[in-house]
Order: structure tokens, then sequence, then C-alpha cells
């Protein structure tokens, strides 16, 4: 062999050395091998976003800051009333303006350290900062100066103070209804500073709260593990260890299932098997599904008789009883069932062509002529092409032309949220609405006030002042009844009159559980806000 | 020597360039705004959207992007990620070791498969052995990943409950392996498998077909004129000199490995460079595509640079620095 090929030789053996001397490397964290006594093991379709309350928007992210994190007030998971949580008491003045919050005794964070009043001004100051960005900013604006301090014109919010290190208070411009319910959400989480602050966003992968569960360990892509805080306020926890794994395929998640690696399965197969059966928890939950309809663009707009008539053409009971079976609900309006201000009497839009055809023609269409395609938009997920499919032939039994657009996220977002000024491109959408509170004002005004035209929710852009004002009306009133009132005439402009959207259902939601898995609690809150800490397993001895 | 692989190495400097501009400028023309998938995934203030446009510089004009973006590379700065706002070398270097660990595994069974079984259809030639590989590669090059990962899934972990199907991210993957680390190296089995049964087939294929291209050489005839046993001939100097292809193949396998394992990644939840990469893309995560084609680009350039300098150590008539050129 000569020197230069020895050379040669050389090179190539260390490249090829160094790949699994690098694999030792990287691999050299080694697991935890003291396996806990109660281990719970649930699925999540994707990695969540984040964990960082002053961001999430969504119910993966839920999953995991929502048993990490506790705000002043919590929601009963079942009655949905609130609850003391960090808070263990609370006085509003008889003008419902003030809002003074006793801390509890002893809650301490993750780190260690006690939770003082002082961390709760941080926390709100944090979400309403112009610099964090915050997507749950709103939920703070109704304190006093608060919208000045995100402004930047303050250097603190002159509505929230600490008298003492045990007390908080609240001052807001003027009464406001849902406040309390909405310091409950993932938003108004209490937060360490001393981690928060951190440049290096260490909390993005290692959040540090005051719930019943830590983040121990966290695998990209693939495993979250949180382990029962001994420390808890609450009490610790009856599971010593929870573990998120994140399985995006729902046949794989299904397998791991059955086959024992998981406790818990978000995703129900649509052809179960018999013996699975009873393992469905069916539960309704607070949102409705819709396809949305663009008032902005011809033919739909300024045309309620054709929106009716879709409306009718659509039958929904099929949908929901025989072509998607679960546990979604007919759609009937806009305030699912559940919370004040829900319509019983609501006649909505039952299936009947007969009506359909006759509305259709009051449009200015007979039997569809002279109707071009309308496009229906909607992205790749779930069973959102089934629906539109079905949607589409049933339209077309009574004459309405409509073409399908399957995109992506992004896309789809662009093509039906617009601007506040220019309509989007989707005359007819498929979409969907969980309502960031129980409470009323949760659907009506983020999807229909006329403010909120464009990216801030009213895709529709809906438009009507009798309309806003009733629920602009509702907002001041503290008497519950009088506003339960209020948002039943507004829907019933909106849905009988208006008809922006065809409303398809009210959501529901199954999940599967082992049946040693003892104490779940059913929430309309959310699949992932089912509380992990009321669990406990009983699995047979082995 | 080392001027070749300084030359090589220079070379990379235009291909990234070439590969990050490509990508900034596709991700650019799709539609959908990185602002708003920024600001989450509900309705959003739009004060709150003009922010995070202003915060990430989306409201300049492309060339300004494109020019910070350019800046930000040539000083080694990958960014931070839209989405996650971490900085996307440690995303990479999260995602980077299940695609190797997955990678190399499939490759190596690939590769022992896919060369033993391509010299068994070579001696075996016209006969039924022959015909079986030849329908055995078709099947593997021509099978759907993604049905053949859930087939097998289905078989080995639901059915006979022989293998893990999933769980990768519980157990990690340590070196060096011992009995004791069974159970971790346990997951890597069906998702390796499942890739380098695909790999397999066209290895076979070129295996076979560059062994009978050498069969009728001169030197293989004098090899037997000189008394060699025909078994002795075919190990020693028919498949060394056959090797020279079905490394090139291999390098290439190599390279895809790493970026084309998305739908494996899928089934069997193994949290890998493509997963992230078509995760991204959806979320129009700019930084991140880029940094994971980078780094695929990398990846490729490599894996041509190593074959290139194996195959000379091979086959002493291939000049330094020609194979894959």
């Amino acid at each position: 062999m000569t020197r230069g090929s020895r050379a040669r030789l050389a090179v190539a053996a260390a490249f090829v050395c160094a790949l699994p001397l690098g694999l030792a490397a990287c691999g050299s964290r080694s697991p935890d091998k003291t396996a806990p006594r109660q281990v719970f093991r649930f699925r999540l379709r994707e990695e969540p976003p984040t964990v960082d309350p002053a961001q999430m928007t969504d119910n993966l992210s839920e999953a995991i800051v929502m048993n990490v994190f506790r705000g002043l007030v919590a929601m009963d998971p079942e009655s949905l009333a609130v609850v003391p949580a960090v808070a263990a008491s609370w006085t509003v003045s008889p003008d419902n303006l003030t809002y003074t919050f006793r801390l509890r005794d002893g809650v301490t964070f993750h780190n260690g350290r006690a939770l003082e009043a002082q961390d709760v001004v941080w926390s709100f100051e944090r979400v309403l900062k112009k610099e964090t960005h915050s997507p749950r900013r709103w939920l703070l604006e109704p304190v006093t100066g608060a919208l000045d301090f995100a402004a930047g014109k303050a250097s603190s919010v002159t509505g929230l103070s600490t008298p003492d290190p045990r007390t908080v208070v609240l001052h807001l411009d003027r009464p406001f209804a849902p406040f309390l319910g909405m310091l409950t959400m993932g938003g108004a989480s209490i937060v360490p500073r001393e981690v928060y602050e951190n440049p290096e966003k260490s909390y993005l992968r290692a959040p540090v709260g005051c719930g019943p569960f830590k983040v121990v360990r966290w695998e990209p892509s693939s495993l979250i593990e949180m382990a029962a805080f001994d420390r808890y306020y609450g009490g610790r926890p009856a599971i010593d260890l929870v573990q998120a794994r994140i399985i995006e395929n729902q046949v794989t998640a299904f397998q791991e299932y059955r086959t024992g690696g998981l406790d818990s399965l978000d995703e129900v197969p649509t052809d179960l098997p018999a013996d699975v059966e009873p393992e469905v928890l069916r539960y309704p939950l607070l949102g409705i599904g819709y396809i949305g309809f663009n008032l902005d663009r011809a033919p739909l707009k300024g045309n309620p008789a054709l929106r009716q008539a879709i409306n009718y053409a659509v039958d929904k009971e099929y949908l929901w009883s025989k072509l998607l079976p679960g546990a979604n609900i007919p759609g009937r309006g806009l305030i699912p069932p559940g919370i004040a201000g829900y319509d019983a009497d609501l006649p909505g839009y039952p299936h009947d062509e007969a009506k359909a055809r006759s509305l259709l023609a009051r449009a200015g269409y007979p039997a569809g002529r002279g109707l071009a395609p309308i496009s229906l938009w909607f992205n790749t997920s779930g069973d959102n092409r089934r629906i539109a499919e079905q949607v589409q032939a049933d339209l077309r039994g009574v004459g309405v032309p409509v073409t399908l657009r399957e995109v992506d996220w992004a896309a789809y977002l662009k093509a039906v949220e617009g601007s506040a000024e220019t309509a989007g491109e989707a005359q007819m959408f498929r979409f969907g609405w969980s309502l960031d509170y129980p409470d009323a004002d949760a659907v009506l005004r983020p999807l229909l006030h006329s403010k909120n035209v464009g990216p801030a929710g009213n895709y529709f852009r809906y438009r009507n002042p009798a309309f806003d004002d009733l629920v602009d009306r509702a907002l001041t009133l503290v008497d519950p009844a009088a506003r339960a009132d209020l948002y039943r005439k507004a829907e019933r402009i909106a849905v009988m009159e208006d008809a922006p959207l065809l409303f398809l259902n009210y959501f529901g939601s199954m999940t599967l559980f082992k049946p040693y898995v003892k104490g779940v609690t059913p929430t309309p809150l959310g699949e992932f806000r089912i509380p992990l800490e009321r669990l406990r397993l009983e699995k047979p001895a082995s | 020597m080392t001027g070749y692989l300084l030359r090589r190495l220079l070379g990379l400097v235009p291909v990234l360039l070439a590969a990050a501009t490509l990508v900034w400028g596709l991700l650019f023309a799709l539609p959908g705004d990185p602002a708003r998938l920024i600001a989450g995934a509900r309705a959003v203030d739009p004060e709150v959207l003009r922010e995070v446009r202003v915060e990430w510089g989306l409201d300049d004009p492309a060339p300004v992007q494109y020019g910070r973006y350019l800046g930000r590379l040539l000083r080694g700065d990958l960014g931070v990620s839209y989405a996650q706002g971490r900085p996307v070398a440690a995303i990479l270097r999260d995602y980077a070791l299940p695609t190797l660990t997955l990678g190399l595994a499939a490759l190596v069974l690939a590769a022992i498969a896919g060369i033993g079984l391509g010299a068994l259809a070579a001696w075996y030639r016209g006969r039924a052995v022959d015909l079986g590989v030849l329908v055995l590669a078709l099947l593997g090059a021509s099978t759907p990943v993604f049905w053949l990962g859930l087939m097998l899934m289905l078989t080995f972990a639901s059915w006979l409950r022989w293998l893990p199907a999933t769980g990768y991210g519980l157990d990690g993957i340590t070196l060096p392996f011992t009995a004791a680390r069974l159970p971790e190296w346990r997951h890597l089995v069906l998702p390796a498998v499942t890739l380098a049964l695909v790999s397999m087939g066209g290895l076979a294929r070129v295996t076979r077909s560059a062994l009978l291209d050498v069969a009728g050489a001169d030197s293989l005839r004098a090899a037997r004129a000189r008394g060699l046993s025909r078994p002795g001939v075919f190990l020693r100097h028919a498949l060394r000199r056959a090797l020279p292809p079905v490394v090139t193949v291999l390098g290439l396998q190599l390279a895809g490995l790493f970026g084309g394992a998305v739908a494996t990644e899928f089934v069997f939840a193994w949290p890998g460079i493509g997963k992230a990469l078509v995760r991204a893309i959806a979320l129009r995560d700019l930084p991140v595509v880029e940094g994971c084609v980078l780094l695929l680009t990398i990846a490729y350039v490599l894996a041509s640079l190593v074959v290139d300098l194996v195959l000379p150590l091979l086959d002493p008539r291939v000049p330094e620095g020609t194979g894959l050129q």
C-alpha cells in the first residue's frame, strides 16, 4: 500500500469511526430507570407549540400548561364555577370595579420559592408588555391603565396593586362581567420572575409554575414527563409521573393504546373494535363547528335568503349520526349548551330541502340557476374533507354548485382571514371555535362583533349594529339572568335573520381511557383539561 | 490529498449558498403569513400581529429580508425558530441524534442484506434464486414505505407483540450496546428494518448487475486459470471489482436516509429531522426549514466526499476524486 493510499484509508476510517463515537457522545444522557409507582401515559398528536402561558393559544399546549401552572382562580371542570386557586378567597366591590384577592398561604413554585403578591403583578405585567407579544393580552386589558402600560406610556399598571405581600387588588375601568372567568385561563398564570426573565428562555423547555405537576424531562417531538409536585398547595397528586407521548399518526397511537403503551387516547378511530367500545368516554365541549360565509364576497354578500337556504339544505343529523358518528351534536346556533344564554328553543335550521329551494328562489337563484360555483375552503386535517364533500353533495341536491379547495393551514388562514380592511379569498370555509371561557361573550364577541372583522375572529365580516349593541350592553351588566337574556336576543338576530354561517355542530369529544384509570372528570373545557391531579390507577397486580 | 479535500470543502460554500437562496425564495413565494402563525392558532389582535411583524422584520421589503438572512448565515447564525422561539442550532441538535441513529442502522442493514442478496442472485444467475431476489428487490423498491411500516408495526408490534412500535423518547438509545440496553435498542428495530427494506432493493440490483458485468473479465479468467476455486474468485476478485458502483449508491442512500425518512418517522413516532422539516414547512418556520435543508445539503456533500475517498481504495483504477462527479 502506498503512502497516499494509506492516508486516504486513514481519512475514510476516521470518518466512519467518528460516527459511532459521535453517537456515543450525543447519547450519553442516561434515562432514569427508577420506575415510579403510578405512571399515567396519554398521547399528544404533536409537540405543544409552547409551554409559556403568555403565548399559549391551543389545546396541546394546555395539556402541559394547565397542569404546571395555576392562576389566582381556577374553573371547576364540572360546574364551570370560578373556584379558588392561588387566591384562597376574593371580594368584589359593590360597583363591580374592584377585585381584592387574598392569597393562599404556603403556595410554592416548583423551584422552591414561596409565591407572593408581587409575582402576580409581575406575571400580569409580563402578559401586557409589548415585548412579550402575548396573544392573550386582552385578558388583562380591562384593568385600569393596562392599555397605557401595554403601549409603553406608563411604567406600571395603575389598576394593579399589592397592599401587602398576601393581597392583590385589581381595579377595572368599568364593570366587566366575564372578568373573573377570564382570570381562570392559562394566560393569567402566575410565573416566577427569576425564571421568566431569563434571556436564554430556558422556560420554553423547563417551565416553572406552582401547579400539581412539574416538567422533569422533555425529549423533543417524542415525550414530555411531568412528576407530581410534593408541595402542591392542593395536596400531592396520586399519580407519580405523567408521560405525554407525542405520536402523530392516529393508527400508531391507537395500536400503542391497544398494546398497553398508553392509558388514554384523545382520538378514537371510526371503526372502533367492539371490545374497546366500553372504554370510550363521550362528553360535550364548549365549542361550535361551522362553515363560514364570507359576507364581503358575492353571491353570499347581502343575500341572507341564500345563506338560510344553504343552512336548510345541509342534513346535520345525517352528518353526525351516520357519516361521522361520535360525540358531536347537530348544530342549531352559536351558544353551546351548558352556559348561560344557551337557547333550548332556538329553532335553527333543521334539514328541509323544500324550504331550501323556496329560499333559493327568493334569493334570486331558482333551482340554482344563474349561481356560479361557490368555493368551499378547508385545511388538510381530520374529517374536514368528508364534511366538505357531504356539504357539497347536499347543496348540489338543491342546485347550489360548490367547488372544494383543500390547502395547508398557513394558506388556509390567509384565504379565510384576509385583513381588517380586505376580505379573504375564500367564499365559504370550514372552521370551528372553542370558547376561551364559559360565557356567551366568548363566542358572540370574537366571532361576530363588527370590531373583530378579519384576523381578530370575525372571519365572516359580519356587521350588524343591533347585534353589536346587545353584546356590548350584556358585557356591562352583572345580573346573570339579564345578561343571558341579551345574549339570547343577539343570537336570534345572528342565527335566524342574518345567518352568517352554516351551523354544523356543537362540539363533543371522545376520549379513550383504560378501565383501570379512575377519577376521570370529563369536562366541557376540553380533552386536555381533564384534571390529572384527580386521577389514580387501579391496575390489577400482574 | 489535502489540497483536494480543501477544494471539495470550499466547493460546499456555493452549494450551500444556492440551497439557502432556493429555500428562502420558495418559502417566501408560498401563500401564508409567518407572522400570523407566530401569533398562535386562535383569532389574533391585529395590533399583536403588527408587533410580531416588526419584531421579526417580516414587514421589510423582500431584498432587505433576504440580505439580513444571508448576513446572519455568513456569521454562522442559523437564527431563532419562529414557532418555538428557540435557537435553530439547538433544535437541529435535538433531532440530529435520532436521525443519525436510524439512518446508520438502516444503512448497515440495507448494505448487508442488499449486497448479500445481489451476490446470491449473481451467483445463481438465471435460476429460481436469482428471480426470487429480483422480485424481492422490485417489491422493496416499489412498496410505499408508509404502508410497509404500518404492516410491519401491525404484525410485529400489535399482533405478535415481539417488538415495540414506538418509544424512542421513553428510553433513548445509548452506546455502547450491551444486553442491559436491549430494551432501548428494540425501539430501533422496526423503523430501521422498514427503511432498510426500501433501500435494500436498489442495492441488490446494483450489486447483481455489477457482479455480472465483471464476471467475464480477463482478470477473473486468469485467476481461475491460476487454479483458484470459483467461490474464491467470486469473493476475492469479482466482489471487490464490483464494489465501486455499489459504494456510490450506498453513499447517496446514506445522505438520502437523513432527510428521506419522513414517512418512517411518522409511522413509528421517531423524532427525526425529516419530520421536523415537514412540520416547519407547514408552520412557515423559515429559520428551521433553512437549518434542516442546510444540514441535509452538508450530509449529501460529505457523503459524496467519503465515497470519492473510498473508491480509489477499492479500485486503484479509479483516479482520486472522480467518484460521484
